[in-house]
């Protein structure tokens, strides 16, 4: 069922649990296009599972999941079609080459042969892995791998980038360009929804911020209206992520351990 | 050395068995019950079997037979050290092959604690935990309750005692090649770039055909015969072997033989320390192992139109069967695949070159055969690749979570791979069955047309299984399924290949002469009926296959 809205993701009473765990809780999310959104929290706040969920990976308890103007438990296949992702630490296909890899991922989203050699060259060459392409992955760093599942999202030209922690393992200029592409593919629509434990990538990057924990969405906004919400004029994502997650006892904690 | 250090590494391995699929994580609690359990029952049964030996030996009123059968037992256990190397050879190289992961599995003791010793001798004897521990236990047991039934209590102390040491010199020796195969298919890697795949891959292939036909010829029968005979008959023509020291000092001390008996354990004890010392010095040399860069192609990407996609396959489609194809090719812990028909053609030709060398085949034994070697590897391969081909996708499976590709196609896709597959390797192994044993055009044509009638529902059945049971843990070997749906799978697929074939037997039976021949136009309408069956099984399974991937893509699980 197609929606018109400018939302490309919009998530409404979206909850899931795992046996007695509470995974997410109840969320309500808009993302709209062209935006870039982050998703901050402490480790097994949920964010994970909520990129999987709007991914249509993970079957909600309840709610709803509608992306691309799309009810995720209708068709998820069209869904994926339009999404590029890289999950956390990303196990690739280790005995294929980097070429072969690309070329796999690509056939997968029906990319015909000659935009695919085009796009797959281009970044190939921008993240500096030409003359590397033909050796085996297991061979490979870990940036490179990360540069090669980053490679494959985007080679289909997908309107909506789901990313878990993207720029894991990145040199300098590969993370730069990865940012600066962002950038760009934002200006003509694309939305990137970003998960990341990096706060100053967060602060710099993304246009809205969410913060979760215990699976519950704390605040959405921007940085001026995360600053409101946790009452700290002038603060930094840092000190406004510590004071509404309740983890501002940094200073004890580093102290009993220096004991 | 610090013994706790190497239970503790063994322990993790032990450990290891923890990681299939379906398990809670969460507050996770063993069953120590089903950790033991087939050691406990290796034990249990060689009790029983150890009793009722006994006791039938006690039972026996013909002196003569009695010393006949005391001779066996002492030629068995004089030789019972030599079986354990055989199949501790064979089953801890096994054991070898399927591990993934080298990296991960065996680097953190580089940075731990640890000794290369340690290391070393937590690996070889982690290497024996398994089916060969529980052999070991089935058969240490039923020497111990034998011995004491025939007066051999000391023998048989002996020969569990070289029993143990045996099985440590087998794993041993099997670390040794493996730290020398991890050396070597570095350098072949190097030096020869996508020539090192073929390489490696008929490497191994050759490695375990070669041991194979070691195996089978000891177990089939024939040569294991010569040996106890050497042995029994004093012999000593393989002295100059190490590895069966041992056996020689157990029959020096049966024949009284003290000086020889001391000379041979003695030989035997240092043979094993210097295999112990090698392999912990080859474990410090290559046993770090990083993997070399491998350059498979190179110049600028040019896309190719598969053959898939000529054939009609989609482009997702054709993706995922090209890369399974290179993983089969690629992956070490999936060529066992390719050795598996080869296994089964050695262990079927083996007992062939006896009944041969004793006479000309009866036509039963004739049909038997050639039926056998035309519908089995085939059929095992569909078992083998159906259950496993969405497992062996391993952690990487998020792919197929995530790229836009439905449940039809995913087990189109699959299933077209293991039909193709095990066609291939029925034409293979059929055609070397042809040549062995030269049956008859009829037997051919049926044999064939049942065969494919196999792989075409076995593969449906078997793909429910894989989907169904798909075990995508990696380390410290790919699981690929869980072993209580392949075992449902194997007996459902057992029933389902007798009904397939059920139609067809009466004309077998009426073809080796046991009765008048049927009409030949039997033989079409039973084929026509078989076929029925296979069509209705493969339209079953293949549709339950499919709602299946629909379970299997709605709820991911990475």
């Amino acid at each position: 069922m197609v929606t018109s809205s400018d939302s490309t993701v919009k998530l409404i009473g979206v909850a899931k649990r795992y046996a007695d765990v509470v995974a997410v809780d109840y969320v309500d999310l808009d993302v709209k296009h062209g935006e870039i959104f982050g998703l901050l929290g402490p480790n097994g706040s949920g964010k994970s599972t909520l990129l999987k969920m709007i991914l249509g990976l993970v079957k909600p308890d309840s709610g709803s999941v509608n992306v691309l103007g799309i009810k995720a438990e209708e068709n998820p296949v069209a869904i994926k079609a339009q999404v590029g992702y890289v999950p956390e630490s990303p196990r690739l296909y280790e005995f294929l080459t980097g070429i072969e890899y690309l070329d796999f991922t690509a056939d997968l989203y029906g990319v015909n042969a000659a935009e695919k050699r085009e796009r797959i060259n281009e970044y190939l060459e921008a993240l500096e892995l030409e003359g590397r392409e033909g050796d085996m992955i297991s061979a490979y760093s870990l940036g490179m791998k990360q540069k090669i599942a980053l490679i494959s999202a985007f080679v289909h030209k997908p309107k909506l980038l789901l990313f878990d922690e993207p720029l894991n393992a990145l040199d300098p200029r590969s993370a730069r360009i990865i940012k600066d592409l962002l950038h760009e593919l934002a200006s003509k629509g694309v939305t990137t929804i970003m998960s990341t434990h990096i706060l100053e990538i967060a602060q710099a990057m993304c246009d809205r911020i969410a913060i979760m924990y215990e699976g519950r969405l704390l605040a959405v906004g921007n940085m001026e209206e995360l600053r409101e919400k946790a009452r700290l004029p002038g603060s930094n994502l840092e000190e406004i992520f510590l004071s509404l997650t309740g983890t501002t006892d940094v200073r004890n904690v580093v102290e009993a351990l220096m004991k | 050395m610090k013994w706790k250090n190497v239970l503790r590494l063994i322990n993790i391995d032990i450990k290891s068995g923890r990681l299939i699929r379906g398990q809670r994580f969460r507050r996770y609690r063993e069953s120590r019950v089903l950790q033991y359990v087939i050691y406990g029952g290796s034990c249990l049964l060689g009790i029983a079997i150890g009793w009722l030996v006994g006791t039938v030996y006690n039972g026996l009123p013909d002196p003569n037979v009695r010393e006949m059968l005391l001779l066996g037992a002492r030629s068995l256990f004089i030789s019972a050290p030599t079986l354990v190397l055989t199949y501790s050879l064979i089953f801890t190289m096994m054991g070898q092959i399927q591990r993934a992961g080298i990296k991960s599995s065996i680097q953190p003791p580089y940075w731990l604690p640890i000794t290369w010793g340690e290391h070393t001798l937590a690996s070889i004897l982690a290497n024996l935990i398994g089916v060969q521990l529980a052999m070991l236990i089935f058969i240490v047991s039923a020497i111990s309750i034998v011995s004491v039934f025939i007066g051999e209590v000391s023998l048989a102390a002996l020969t569990i005692f070289a029993m143990l040491t045996i099985a440590f010199l087998a794993s041993a020796t099997t670390e040794i090649f493996r730290v020398l195969q991890v050396r070597l298919t570095g350098a072949v890697y190097k030096s020869s770039g996508r020539a090192a795949i073929w390489v490696r891959f008929f490497g191994s292939i050759l490695l375990f055909v070669v041991f194979y036909v070691v195996y089978f010829s000891f177990t089939s029968g024939a040569n294991y015969a010569a040996i106890l005979e050497a042995f029994a008959s004093g012999q000593k023509t393989l002295w100059f072997i190490p590895y069966i020291w041992l056996g020689m000092a157990l029959f020096s001390f049966t024949n009284g033989q003290i000086l020889e008996t001391v000379v041979f354990s003695l030989g035997s004890v240092a043979f094993l320390s210097a295999l112990f010392v090698v392999a912990v010095k080859l474990n410090s040399m290559f046993g770090l192992y990083e993997p070399p860069a491998i350059r498979i192609s190179l110049g600028a990407y040019t896309p190719k139109a598969g053959i898939w996609g000529r054939l009609g396959f989609s482009s997702s489609e054709a993706a995922i069967m090209r890369k399974d194809f290179k993983a089969f090719t690629r992956r070490r812990e999936l060529m066992y695949f390719f050795v598996l028909p080869i296994v089964i053609i050695v262990s079927m030709i083996m007992p062939f070159m006896r009944t041969s060398q004793a006479g000309t085949l009866v036509p039963q034994e004739l049909l038997f055969f050639s039926a056998l070697i035309l519908l089995m590897p085939g059929a095992i391969m569909a078992i083998m690749l159906g259950s496993m081909i969405i497992g062996q996708e391993g952690s990487p499976v998020w792919h197929l979570y995530s790229s836009p590709i439905t449940a039809e196609s995913l087990v189109k896709c699959k299933y077209a791979f293991v039909v193709i597959f095990s066609c291939a390797v029925t034409l293979a192994c059929g055609a070397v069955g042809i040549l062995i044993f030269r049956p008859s055009l009829r037997i051919i044509f049926a044999a064939v047309i049942e065969s494919i009638f196999l792989i075409f529902s076995i593969s449906a059945v078997s793909l429910r299984a894989g989907i169904k049971g798909a075990d995508f843990v990696e380390i410290p070997r790919p699981r690929m399924i869980r072993p209580l749906e392949l075992m449902i799978n194997f007996i459902m697929c057992l029933i389902l290949a007798g009904a397939i074939l059920a139609p067809i037997i009466p004309y077998a039976v009426t073809m080796i002469g046991l009765t008048n021949l049927l009409p030949q136009f039997y033989l079409y309408v039973a084929l026509a009926i078989s076929g029925a069956i296979a069509a209705i099984v493969t339209y079953g399974f293949y549709r339950i296959a499919v709602k299946k991937a629909k379970d299997f893509l709605a709820e991911a699980e990475i």
